[in-house]
């Protein structure tokens, strides 16, 4: 492979925020044996931290090591290649070295984003769950706008079994990017997962209302796919449960009215299933596991 | 003269102060009114089911009445003089020098190089202009030449270079960019003193003010809140042709 072609690669990898690490490592090394860098230009800097970041990931700390001293003679007291140190740090060191190094770049600097950000990952690393919360509710008190900081805190939540606290993050993640289906469907999960199975179930349907398309007239006809499948799934999971277990209808947190129709819309899932699963659905790659799916949907 | 536009221009660039950083407490300060923002802007078709809407409301109308989010913390009933008055403020002030000292570095050479075309060239006609003009360009085009029967298609020196002065604007976009400190009409239209007067009104933004105009603003979008999910099981229902459309 020439190293012309290898900067391309690389570059693109750059450009989609692609974490391809071993394939990143073995082009950046090829390109710095035939001292490629030297003639990127301003490119190098981008490329010599893209370079660090995967040699840390695959283990290979020397090779960081080197371009991180290339970054901080260049860069002296940059925020972002102090980061990037820190990140060495936490690689090799233990957690509470790290975390001492985030702190001291805190108190020099309070708002800057990205340490805080790393603070907390080492914070929920080492176990500290309240610590990390009560660090990561401050900072989104702060820089509201971070979608990852909600999605990460509702992700702390929902692993402390906190669902309830987990679905408020989410919602803030749903302010924040009305317009993606993933935080609908993530947050229909949750509240399935907390027992709301009428807002599940709502929020499942806005989904699939979000992801289905808009041409009314063959949408019946048409085959589900991707992420509307799944919502498919968690809609005939919800009505299936409410129609084993009438108190389920009406046990919501959060107040939900119960779905009108359920008994409609447990036969509408189904037949949606059963589309995404037929030989016409081989678009998608789902047609395996097609008996397994209607005896699933078949079982009451 | 292009040459001196350049320098200042660097020079402006070079007396610019750095950017101040915020303090944490301001940062949050600033962003909570687009916190508030958010969720005014998708209260008509919310995507969020109403318990948790009325909650997140209710919790930023109380924060905004108790002033939670002012840089100095909850205000203290008697401090009422909060708008600090500007030139007291060392922020403020350091604001005002900054756009003293920029337009220091545009008067000078300006002034420089006019007092030497008028010591070396005064009296002297440098141009003959290739048309005609009327009589009306006289005291344009002849400053400081008192010769009534001259034509006036002869320029005089300090005419001559006033046109420079104010022609060479285009150039300096082609050199320096579109935002460049170079371009001498500003000089014109703001004196130092106008310009430090709008940054200073500008500048302090009294917060409690406007986080109580913004507390009547959500709950005026508390009024219009819809669910998208309300009707969403009839919705999703009749777009999939189970049941009977709308009839309106």
């Amino acid at each position: 492979m020439s190293v012309h072609s290898a900067l391309e690669e690389l570059a693109r990898y750059r450009a989609r925020n692609k974490r391809a690490s071993q394939e990143v490592f073995e082009k950046g090394t090829l390109i710095l044996q035939k001292n490629g860098h030297k003639k990127m230009g301003d490119e190098v800097w981008d490329f010599l931290e893209q370079l660090a970041l995967a040699a840390i990931d695959v283990g290979r700390l020397e090779v960081a090591d080197r371009c991180l001293r290339q970054l901080s003679d260049k860069f002296p007291q940059s925020p972002r290649v102090n980061c990037l140190a820190g990140i060495r740090l936490e690689a090799s060191e233990p957690p509470e070295t790290a975390l001492k190094y985030y702190s001291d770049l805190l108190e020099a600097d309070p708002t800057n984003v990205a340490v805080w950000k790393r603070r907390i990952s080492v914070l929920r690393r080492m176990g500290q769950m309240e610590e990390a919360i009560s660090e990561l509710s401050q900072y989104l008190d702060t820089f509201y706008t971070d979608i990852e900081g909600w999605l990460e805190l509702a992700d702390i939540y929902a692993c402390c079994n906190q669902y309830d606290y987990s679905l408020q993050a989410l919602s803030h993640t749903l302010l924040l990017a009305p317009q993606n289906p993933v935080y609908a469907l993530q947050f229909a999960e949750t509240a399935y997962t907390a027992g709301d199975l009428p807002l599940s179930l709502k929020m499942f349907l806005m989904v699939i209302d979000m992801t289905d398309g808009d041409e009314t007239e063959c949408l019946s006809e048409s085959t589900p796919l991707g992420i509307t499948v799944r919502a498919w799934y968690g809609v005939k999971l919800c009505t299936r449960r409410m129609s084993r277990d009438p108190q389920l209808v009406t046990t919501s947190a959060s107040g939900t009215s119960p779905p009108r129709h359920a008994a409609i819309l447990d036969e509408l899932a189904t037949e949606r299933l059963r589309v995404a699963y037929s030989s016409a659905g081989k678009k998608g790659d789902i047609a395996q596991g097609r008996g397994i799916v209607f005896s699933w949907v078949a079982s009451p | 003269m292009i040459l001196v536009g350049v320098l200042r221009h660097y020079v402006v660039f070079l007396l610019q102060p750095p950017p101040k950083k915020l303090s944490r407490a301001g940062v949050r300060e600033q962003r909570a009114l687009a916190r508030s923002q958010i969720l005014r802007a998708t209260s008509s078709k919310s995507l969020i089911p109403p318990a948790y809407h009325k909650a997140l409301s209710q919790y930023l109308s109380d924060a905004f009445k108790d002033g939670v989010y002012l840089k100095d913390g909850p205000p203290n009933g008697d401090a009422a003089s909060s708008a600090a008055n500007a030139l007291t403020d060392p922020a403020a002030m350091d604001g005002m020098m900054a756009g003293m000292k920029t337009q220091m570095v545009m008067m000078v050479p300006q002034m420089i190089i006019m007092g030497w075309i008028n010591f070396f060239f005064q009296g002297f006609v440098l141009i003959k202009l290739p048309f005609p003009l009327t009589f009306g360009f006289k005291s344009m085009l002849q400053r400081d030449i008192e010769a009534p029967d001259m034509d006036v298609k002869w320029v005089s020196s300090l005419s001559w270079y006033f046109l420079n002065l104010f022609g060479l604007n285009g150039f300096y976009r082609l050199f320096l960019g579109g935002d460049n400190s170079a371009d001498s009409s500003r000089d014109m239209t703001m004196s130092p003193f106008a310009s430090a007067g709008t940054t200073q009104l500008s500048q302090p933004q009294d917060f409690a003010k406007l986080f109580k105009a913004e507390r009547d603003n959500l709950e005026l979008s508390e009024g219009q809140y819809t669910w998208v999910g309300e009707d969403l099981d009839l919705k999703v229902l009749r777009k999939y042709g189970k049941l009977p459309p709308k009839l309106d």
